[in-house]
């Protein structure tokens, strides 16, 4: 049996809005994906440690609080620093234009601002990792 | 010696997928002492398993997770939301969680819930929790996984949960009555009792928020243990723990020939031969034992040979 595709939601920073990376977390288990949802106030090295011990497919980062850059950027050297492979990373949030573009050369593979919906999210996952 | 935690989460990963333990993995299990947390949703088990772990690590104990959350019957995911309890010891070296979805098994644990336990057992950790999924009555799995079994509760729990409780019960090492601080339950913690020979289950009062009572928690732990040593109960568990996985893999093995078997044309023309009415249902199951214990001796010595290539071919990989 195929597992289902397993997805790490977190907060990094230190702003505690966590309506939305909760309402992605429980639209992707109703796309049938098994989600860990590690909360707010996630340090980078929290969750790169979670998405090894987990063993993740998927990171999806989610920033309200405009930290972001430094935090998805560490996020990204740490992943590379411990050689975890094939792990697809995106983002969502309020996230400026001219930063997606940075962040996409960071290796984050999309954003998804505040408008996108659930299905968008769960079939960029789907095209990507199968 | 802790194996890399990059290296384990792939054997991990491998076990729950239903691949098999390498057997020198399990030649070094038996060493970790094995708790189970279970307890009805929401009761505050990850809470605890959170402050347990910080007991744990003053003691410079290594402790590995496993944590068990339902699988939606109707989309097939899951919200694994225990690991959000414990976050902060996910840099921690002495620790490891690993979440998992039931994927439809029932019982309150997964069906490689043992592979598992053995993985971090052999990778060297000292302590192994299980937290279960504990929606149910029958969910009493655990009991045959761990060696300590606590069971969780908070006071002022509904009806449905107080019928719940008595199947747990049955199972309950030590009794845990969580959120003492939101239901003022500060009644003195009983035992734990204990004499070579009797254990009285004793009642620990405890607040994963305040943390009050942990320490009583962790004692009573060590009590218990100590008793199965001492009784020769830890032997007589661990090998009820066998023989549960052993008649589990076995099951497992069986169903998998039987469904295999009806697939196959000689099924057809039993099906056939019962549906024209020419056999009966049970000369058909009859015949069919037979066509299945013949192509089990042949697959099983197939499994084997190739079972046994995979180890060596991974041996080789890991040098
Ligand atoms: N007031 C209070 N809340 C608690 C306590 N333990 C857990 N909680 C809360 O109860 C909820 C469920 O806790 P969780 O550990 O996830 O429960 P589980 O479903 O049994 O694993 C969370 O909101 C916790 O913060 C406690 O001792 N006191
Ligand atoms: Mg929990």
């Amino acid at each position: 049996m195929k597992r289902p595709l397993k997805v790490l939601i977190a907060k990094a920073g230190l702003d505690g809005h966590e309506r939305g990376a909760l309402v992605v977390a429980m639209g992707l288990r109703d796309a049938g994906m098994e989600v860990v949802y590690t909360g707010i106030r996630n340090t980078p090295e929290q969750i790169i440690a979670a998405a090894i011990q987990e063993d993740v497919d998927v990171i999806g980062l989610s920033s309200l609080s405009g930290g972001h850059m430094a935090q998805f950027r560490r996020v990204m050297e740490l992943l590379k620093k411990e050689r975890v492979k094939g792990v697809l990373v995106f983002a969502g949030g309020i996230i400026p234009d001219d930063d997606v573009k940075k962040l996409k050369k960071l290796g984050i593979k999309e954003v998804f601002g505040p408008g996108s919906t659930i299905a968008a999210i769960a079939e960029f996952i789907t095209k990507s990792q199968r | 010696m802790k194996m890399r935690d990059n290296e384990l989460t792939k054997l991990v990963t491998r076990l729950e997928s239903g691949g098999p333990l390498p057997t020198e993995l399990y030649r070094r299990t038996g060493n970790a002492r094995i708790l189970g947390i279970t307890g009805p949703p929401g009761v505050g088990k990850s809470s605890l398993i959170d402050r347990l772990i910080d007991n744990l690590r003053r003691q410079d104990k290594t402790v590995g997770v496993i944590a068990i959350d339902p699988t939606s019957p109707i989309s097939g995911g899951a919200l694994l939301g225990d690991r959000l309890r414990m976050q902060r010891h996910s840099e921690d070296e002495g620790v490891f969680i690993r979440s998992l979805a039931t994927r439809h098994h029932h019982g309150g644990v997964t069906d490689s819930t043992s592979q598992i336990v053995h993985a971090l057992d052999a990778a060297g950790f000292d302590i192994v929790i299980v937290e279960t999924v504990g929606t149910g009555q029958d969910e009493v799995e655990v009991a045959e996984v761990a060696d300590t079994v606590v069971v969780v509760l908070m006071p002022e729990l509904g009806d449905e949960i107080q019928r719940a409780k008595s199947g747990l019960m049955e199972i309950a090492d030590v009794l845990v009555i969580n959120k003492a601080d939101l239901f003022n339950a500060h009644a003195p913690a009983t035992g734990p009792h204990y004499s070579a020979l009797k254990w009285e289950r004793p009642t620990i009062h405890t607040s994963a928020k305040s943390g009050e009572g942990i320490t009583t928690l962790c004692g009573a732990m060590d009590v218990h243990h100590a008793y199965l040593v001492h009784s020769g109960k830890l032997a007589e568990r661990r090998a009820r723990a066998v023989r549960a996985e052993v008649t589990r893999l076995l099951q497992s093995r069986m169903a998998a020939s039987i469904l295999c078997a009806l697939e196959g044309p000689q099924a057809q023309t039993i099906l056939t031969d019962v549906a024209k009415r020419k056999l009966d249902p049970y000369d058909a199951v009859e015949k069919l034992t037979k066509e299945i214990l013949g192509s089990q001796k042949r697959s099983s010595k197939h499994a084997a040979t190739s079972t046994r290539r995979q180890t060596k071919k991974r041996r080789k990989t890991r040098r």
